[in-house]
């Protein structure tokens, strides 16, 4: 096999791939142009998925939602779950959070099942990107049959960064 | 260019571009849950998530339909190849932290593990070698 290159013509291939690379991403952006808006204007906040389109041994993830997110979730009644341990929530946690650590998850989402509806919205938060509890309690609630839950991935560091309202002893 | 290597260069451009093809329809049918698969891998900020779950389906399924209409086949398979790459290193950091999530490699409903998207990767990434440099024993040939 005759393995020689004219490398004189990588630069038109290298081009040509970056043009490749162009039109698909503009493709996309213009096909999911109302989302890619949404997204702009903080409104992207996790799907509702109905119980019965879910196929079974499929794991369902929760979905990231931003600060801006969080703050008009909260005024429309979704529901705040501190995944971290109760002495770090007794320190400090975003103002109207429920302390919900995912050690105790088995025993509270029962309860919290009776409590709500499964198509209320929960946002989960901990620690920070670094956190990954956040994440793993939604899994669990979503695993349990809520359909809408999400990750504030910033967690209490971003908030607090922020200057939004901290409750606690600290 | 002798025969053997006219059905090599064809069964693997036929074959990387249908995968990519096939791969990129099923991810963009279904985009918000794309985002959640990216989002598991915990390595990009929540709102590239989204923007890589609504752009990268299309670069996949043009560059898959380009390779099976034999069309711009090195640029194409290039292209494919370094997001191959890409996709072995965010695999590779995936299994280094020990997540054991589903790869999302096609679409929503794929429960691949990391380690075998690993290994599908790899084979891919050998495929886009082949299919790139048979097609330069085309162009070699024709002179053009």
């Amino acid at each position: 096999m005759n393995n020689h290159f004219d490398f004189s013509e990588m630069p038109r291939i290298l081009l040509e791939a970056v043009l490749i690379l162009s039109l698909g991403i503009t493709v996309g952006l213009a096909v999911n142009h109302r989302l890619v808006t949404d997204l702009l204007e903080g409104n992207v906040v996790a799907p509702q998925v109905a119980t019965d389109a879910v196929p079974a041994g499929i794991e369902l993830l929760p979905l990231p939602v931003d600060i801006a997110t969080v703050q008009s979730a909260l005024t429309s009644g979704s529901v705040l779950l501190d995944a971290r341990i109760s002495e770090l929530f007794n320190e400090e946690h975003i103002s109207g959070a429920r302390s919900f650590p995912l050690d105790e998850a088995d025993t509270l989402i029962p309860a919290l099942m009776e409590e709500l509806p499964p198509e209320a919205s929960l946002i989960t938060y901990c620690n920070g990107y670094g956190c990954p509890d956040s994440y793993a309690l939604g899994v669990k609630l979503l695993a349990a049959g809520f359909r809408n839950v999400a990750v504030f991935e910033g967690g209490i560091p971003e908030w607090r960064d922020a200057g939004l309202p901290i409750e606690g002893e600290k | 260019m002798k025969t053997w290597q006219q059905w090599a260069y064809h069964g693997c451009r036929l074959g990387l571009g249908g995968l990519f093809l096939y791969a990129g329809l099923l991810k963009a049918d279904d985009v918000p849950a794309f985002a959640g698969q990216i989002a598991a891998y915990r390595l990009l900020p929540y709102q590239v998530n989204y923007l890589l779950a609504a752009t990268l389906p299309y670069v996949e399924i043009l560059a898959g339909g380009l390779l099976l209409a034999n069309r711009h086949i090195r640029p194409a398979s290039l292209l494919l190849a370094a997001m191959t790459l890409v996709f072995i290193v965010a695999l590779l950091s995936v299994i280094a932290r020990g997540f054991e999530i589903d790869c999302g490699c096609f679409g929503p409903h794929d429960s691949s593990t990391p380690q075998q998207a690993l290994l599908r990767d790899l084979g891919l990434l050998v495929l886009a070698h082949f299919t790139f440099h048979l097609r330069n024993q085309c162009v070699a040939r024709k002179g053009v």
